[in-house]
């Protein structure tokens, strides 16, 4: 059983303490239910990833921005806000070829219904509010992935979705591959 | 995250942020933001030690700016970091609540 704790306004959130006893060799996969309480999980787990791998604090960010984005979409709107469904996130070093870097590439599944955030449809265009009483409440999401993450790639899996997010690294701040 | 209000001359309400404005973070102010929006006329929001911010963090500044505004008060984004200032550039956000980094053109901004 996991511990949580009870934040000020009575949300539940697991206890992030007890997640990961050793941040310096973060778990190569973190499975997540479909609450939005479990993306408080997503937090330590990157910054254990970033600290193995000397992430820039600035993709450190938009790589928690991506991923936030990207589960909480899953959450909300894949599965419809029903509890207990699956969702893993992996991460695996990269090399880019042809060019002096190397990658963080994130790759996250879902047993939801297909949704393509690349689709064109997915962030249509729609014209500027020209007033703070219609800006929409939602939708920034798909936006901030393709705006924060170097590279977003979508695939439709026999039962779900994958979703590759991947982060640029200067290859001189990567550690020593043994 | 934490958040505290000062009442400054001019009838401005300054509101300070200060952690990661994620999914925990945006539950665990909405109600305060909401309930100071309630009364504020001209609210300036200082986003100075605001260390992240996803799109419900968004939503968790958005709701009570528009609270403000409906009832023809006034709203100023103060100080983001880069990256949450591109946060709210890519949203679009920035074109309805102007974005300063002077506390003095914050506040006259506000009227």
């Amino acid at each position: 059983m996991r511990a949580t704790l009870t934040l000020e306004n009575g949300m539940t959130v697991p206890d992030q303490s007890l997640s990961n006893p050793d941040p310096a060799w973060p778990e190569a996969r973190l499975t997540l239910k479909s609450q939005l309480e479990d993306l408080t999980l997503v937090w330590p787990w990157v910054e254990a990833i970033a600290a193995r791998y000397s992430v820039p604090a600035d993709t450190q960010f938009a790589i928690q921005l991506c991923l936030e984005e990207a589960l909480s979409n899953i959450i909300r709107h894949g599965y419809q806000s029903q509890p207990n469904q699956a969702i893993s996130v992996e991460y695996a070093p990269a090399c880019v070829e042809n060019d002096n870097a190397e990658e963080l590439v994130f790759t996250v599944e879902d047993h939801a219904p297909p949704f393509d955030p690349l689709a064109p449809s997915a962030d249509a265009p729609a014209p500027a509010p020209v007033s703070i009483q219609e800006f929409p409440p939602g939708g920034q999401g798909i936006r901030l992935m393709r705006k924060f993450a170097g590279r977003l790639a979508w695939q439709q899996l026999p039962n779900g979705n994958r979703l590759t997010l991947a982060f640029t690294l200067p290859r001189s701040l990567s550690p020593s591959v043994p | 995250m934490q958040i505290s209000t000062e009442e400054m001359p001019g009838g401005i309400t300054r509101v300070a942020l200060d952690g990661r404005m994620d999914i925990a973070g945006a539950a665990a102010v909405d109600l305060k933001m909401n309930l100071i929006a309630g009364s504020a006329k001209k609210l300036l929001v200082d986003l100075e030690k605001v260390a992240f911010l996803g799109s419900m963090g968004l939503r968790s500044i958005v709701t009570p700016a528009r609270a403000v505004k409906s009832r023809g008060g006034t709203v100023v984004l103060f100080a983001p970091n880069e990256m949450v200032e591109s946060v709210l550039k890519t949203s679009g956000i920035d074109t309805l609540i102007p974005v300063r980094h002077d506390l003095d053109a914050a506040i006259a901004e506000l009227g």
